[in-house]
């Protein structure tokens, strides 16, 4: 896991699959827009987001949020980036999402991605693995808060010094002058 | 600033010196003092050692690697709003 572009990948799991819960586990009284009542353009994502999952079901969340079509676009797109095999693999990004959503108390999001690691060929053995990290990273969190630990291993792994995506590296960083 | 001091190697029995040595193999990593979470862990070797065995059985290669897993780890962390 060398390299930050990982890194990068991994947050946006985090985040859209923050994202996403939030909506599913709470914005029910908003209601589902269900494929009959919706226009063509939100027909047209549910199929797209039902081929990704290879699912005939639309995760809650599109359905809660797709009152507004051309944000459901967006945001799906988002997702399906966020969510696609690229460095990390679907399959643990879905490790990714699953401990998020435990982690955050999602019901909604904890069984979506549980399902998912399964449909992606993760077993018994493998869905404990990830139960294991998440809770005992979830004592972990809770006594370094407690006892307001200051980070301490932040040099355990190298830095990356390569560019952003298509841009270019870093100007050499001027010597320091050489004692006469 | 933490809520208790923490205290360095020295000032601990040999007992947990021998888990700040199992630290420093876990981690693969010659830290001046041991990480502050393995000292707090040492202070209570009932609590801390059962606690580390769990951690690293979960930890330990399996269907996922070491590395994936500290992945999830961090992902946890931040979803806790974890600084540490």
């Amino acid at each position: 896991m060398t390299g930050d572009a990982v890194w990068y990948e991994a947050a946006q799991v985090v985040g859209i699959t923050n994202a996403l819960n939030v909506a599913a586990d709470a914005l029910g009284a908003l209601g589902m827009v269900e494929d009959a009542d919706a226009p063509p353009e939100t027909r047209a994502l549910f199929a797209e987001i039902r081929a990704f999952y290879e699912s005939p079901d639309v995760p809650p969340a599109f359905r809660l949020i797709a009152h507004d079509p051309g944000y459901a676009a967006d945001v799906w797109a988002a997702a399906r980036r966020a969510y696609a095999d690229n460095r990390l693999s679907r399959r643990v990004k879905e490790a990714l999402a699953f401990a998020v959503s435990l982690t955050t108390r999602s019901e909604t999001g904890t069984a979506f991605h549980l399902g998912e690691m399964r449909r992606l060929g993760v077993g018994p053995r493998g869905v404990m693995e990830i139960v294991g990290v998440t809770q005992m990273f979830s004592s972990y969190t809770k006594i370094a808060d407690t006892l307001q630990l200051e980070a301490d291993m932040g040099d355990i792994a190298p830095v990356d010094w390569s560019p952003a995506p298509g841009g270019t590296p870093p100007p050499p960083k001027p010597r320091a002058p050489e004692a006469p | 600033m933490p809520t208790v001091r923490l205290r360095d190697a020295a000032e601990y029995p040999p007992g947990a010196q021998r888990l700040f040595e199992l630290s420093k193999a876990w981690f693969n990593h010659d830290f001046g003092q041991p990480p502050a979470m393995s000292r707090v862990m040492a202070w209570d070797p009932e609590f801390g050692g059962p606690h580390g065995r769990a951690m690293k059985r979960a930890m330990s290669q399996g269907e996922f690697t070491r590395a994936e897993k500290e992945m999830v780890a961090a992902a946890v962390s931040g979803a806790s709003a974890c600084e540490y």
